[in-house]
């Protein structure tokens, strides 16, 4: 079977999914996905990844774990994540507050418009600007990460991809945060909580005896815990210390100022090159679309006070460019971002965690450089299943992107109300949902207290700056790496220097030693 | 008057005992296979590499962060009082919702066990217990606290549960399955 084959079946297991009310249920999620991601993104407090976290249970709940379940479930999911990164930029434009944290740059423009009256048109320019940037870097995926993995297949053997996981996860924990020290820390904290109860003994090992460990960590419980309940502990802190400022109020008569009109073509050039900036920093594992929003921001603002009119506003004032330079800055990392997750199985974000935790909870779909082989190991008559899923999730991704640019906007503006939630009522009913659901995932009162202490856990992480992403990625990392790690020492006939006997390993080895040093050269901010 | 250590400092010191810790009596005392083991004639890796690798991750991080501090955020005390009264009031729910469905059905014939999957024994707990982790939080974050925050967490703890328990028959609700 050839590639287009496997193209076609996947783009068939999505429209020919099992309907339901007449419509493909695989469709159907996608679209489930993207409203509830728009809203949530909408919602300040609330992320695309919390959503996702939320949701991944219940989904295992209706779907169950056999292969069919895999489309769409991560159907809904990619449909929150692009969601959420539209929804985003609904607050920032209209109470200067940003839904999403990559959404704070669209504040700088968005709410300045919607001071003057221009509300609708920053929306606009977001959502035009978002689905842009989305959809190019979805394109980039589609072409890249196929001929990625497949190169990755053909070149490096065992050392070389335990050597390119120590890169991926030291280039992490160096980019993540403020501090090289912290970030390796945290990886260090991840790759051992992921030794715990694993082992190819039949001894649980560093379980200290006690049964409730004997299993292991559950993976929900350590990464919703880390992630969604370390966030909220902090969040519900912050509400408490009177942290949150005032909720500023946009001025919306429209009538009393002036209406510029909206020119989208004068906007490609700011689109198009945020979109590539994007692009090339989703790609990176860790890296997030913070960054991006910040160098898409600042390359705009350079380039716009080059070719500004005199009577053009700044930046920062209220400059359409600003809102979309940022908004097709942070969309386009979304796609990028899964580069890494399909070509090399490595999470760079946590939306790309909480996508890997559906496949690995569901299975069937083991994401890494195997996905894009054609045969599928078997013979070349073989179809791969794996890749007809992958072509699966493209064709997903794209009709998200599809909704993005039909039904996106006008979703987006009703939304607006959705600023006005209160935290803290909300906050404590996300707690609730996410407790329950690891409750029905896991059917017992200890993953609760597990979940409960890596939340107290990522609550440390965040009063003391240090990230809890390297964290995460290191412990769903961890395994993998351990067992790629023993079966190249067992196939090198137990040579103790198997990373440093190829010269790609060997590299790959010393580009992570360099990106540590690199990161502890520059200043600490 | 400037603090002797910095709050990286501390962490340094902290991460580096933890790694001392793991390497010389953790892993040794709770592992069963030692670095390299020889299986069938053949070495492979042993259970306590890994974790010793990790360990010495966290060592040299916390020697980083002790070289190069960053102007950064610190654990206070008030922190601490927060992280002591989260804990407090989920120890609360987590037992009401443990026990109360158990102690509402005492006096019934064969206690809670056969009644944990019906309605409304199957929902005491939860409702209970999710009802004051709502109204709670939301209190504790607020500072004060009120009646209609509860009614609000009671709503949503019962929508949850139906969410769980109407569409999915193989579901339980904490605490149904641990009792």
């Amino acid at each position: 079977m050839g590639l287009w084959d496997h193209v076609i079946a996947g783009m068939l297991a999505v429209f020919q999914s099992d309907p339901v009310l007449g419509v493909p249920i695989t469709l159907l999620m996608v679209l489930g996905g993207f409203l509830l991601g728009i809203a949530v993104g909408a919602t300040p407090g609330l992320a695309g990844p919390m959503a996702m976290a939320i949701s991944l249970p219940i989904l295992i709940s209706i779907f169950g774990y056999s292969s069919d379940a895999l489309l769409p479930v991560l159907g809904f999911l990619i449909g929150i994540m692009k969601g959420a990164t539209v929804g985003g930029a609904v607050p920032a434009i209209l109470f200067n507050t940003p839904g999403t944290p990559d959404a704070f740059m669209t504040t700088l423009d968005g709410y300045p418009m919607a001071q003057r009256g221009e509300a609708r048109q920053a929306l606009r320019v977001a959502h035009f600007s978002s689905a842009a940037g989305d959809t190019f870097s979805d394109v980039v995926l589609i072409l890249c990460a196929p001929f990625l993995a497949i190169m990755v297949e053909s070149y490096l053997d065992l050392p070389e991809k335990a050597a390119l996981l120590i890169l991926s996860l030291a280039f992490i924990a160096t980019v993540i945060g403020k501090s090289v020290g912290k970030g390796i820390i945290s990886m260090g904290l991840g790759l051992f909580a992921a030794m715990i109860a694993t082992g190819e003994d039949f001894y649980p090992r560093l379980t200290l005896d006690q049964p409730a460990l004997a299993e292991g960590i559950p993976v929900a419980a350590a990464i919703l815990g880390v992630l969604i309940l370390g966030e909220v502990f902090k969040a519900l802190e912050d509400i408490h210390r009177g942290a949150q400022g005032p909720r500023a109020v946009p001025r919306s008569d429209e009538t009393h100022h002036e209406k510029r009109r909206l020119g989208l073509r004068r906007l490609l050039p700011y689109i198009g090159r945020s979109a590539v900036i994007g692009t090339c920093i989703g790609a990176l594992p860790g890296v997030g679309s913070t960054l991006a929003a910040t160098l898409g921001y600042t390359s705009a603002k350079r380039h716009y006070d080059r070719k500004k009119a005199s009577g053009d506003r700044e930046f920062g004032e209220g400059a359409p460019e600003g809102v979309a330079a940022t908004e097709a800055a942070n969309s386009s990392v979304s796609g990028a971002n899964l580069i890494p997750v399909l070509s090399l199985g490595i999470p760079g974000n946590a939306a790309a965690v909480f996508l890997i935790l559906a496949m690995d909870s569901i299975g069937g779909f083991n994401p890494g450089p195997s996905v894009f082989q054609l045969g599928g190991g078997i013979g070349d008559d073989a179809m791969n299943p794996e890749m007809v899923l992958a072509f699966g999730l493209f064709t997903t991704m794209f009709v998200a992107n599809a909704l993005n640019w039909t039904i996106g906007g006008v979703f987006m503006r009703w939304v607006g109300v959705m600023a006005r939630v209160p935290k803290a009522r909300l906050l404590p009913i996300v707690l609730l949902l996410t407790l329950t659901a690891i409750y029905v995932q896991e059917t017992s009162m200890i993953a609760v207290w597990i979940t409960l202490f890596f939340g107290f856990l990522g609550y440390i992480m965040r009063r003391i700056d240090m990230s809890p992403l390297p964290f995460v990625i290191a412990f769903i990392l961890g395994g993998n790496l351990e067992a790629t790690a023993r079966r190249a020492f067992a196939a090198t006939g137990a040579d103790p220097f198997f990373l440093f006997n190829s010269p790609i390993a060997l590299t790959f080895i010393v580009m992570a030693v360099g990106v540590v040093a690199w990161g502890i050269r520059k200043p600490a901010s | 008057m400037k603090p002797r250590y910095s709050a990286d400092t501390w962490l340094a010191l902290v991460g580096l005992g933890f790694a001392l810790l793991v390497i010389f009596v953790w892993v040794p005392l709770d592992t069963g296979t030692g670095f390299v083991e020889k299986v069938r004639r053949r070495y492979t890796i042993g259970d306590a590499l890994g974790p010793t690798v990790a360990a010495i991750v966290i060592a040299v991080g916390a020697v980083l962060a002790w070289l190069r501090p960053a102007q950064s955020g610190t654990l206070t005390r008030k922190n601490l009082v927060w992280m002591a009264r989260l804990l407090a009031l989920f120890a609360l729910c987590l037992l009401i919702m443990r026990y109360a469905g158990p102690l509402a059905a005492m006096g019934m014939e064969g206690g809670y066990r056969p009644l944990r999957s019906t309605a409304p024994w199957n929902y005491i707990g939860y409702l209970l217990g999710g009802t004051i982790m709502v109204g709670g939080l939301t209190g504790l974050a607020a500072g004060r606290f009120s009646s209609r925050d509860f009614v609000i967490g009671f709503a949503c703890a019962l929508v949850i549960a139906l969410l769980y328990d109407l569409p999915f028959d193989g579901l339980v609700l904490p605490p149904n399955g641990d009792v």
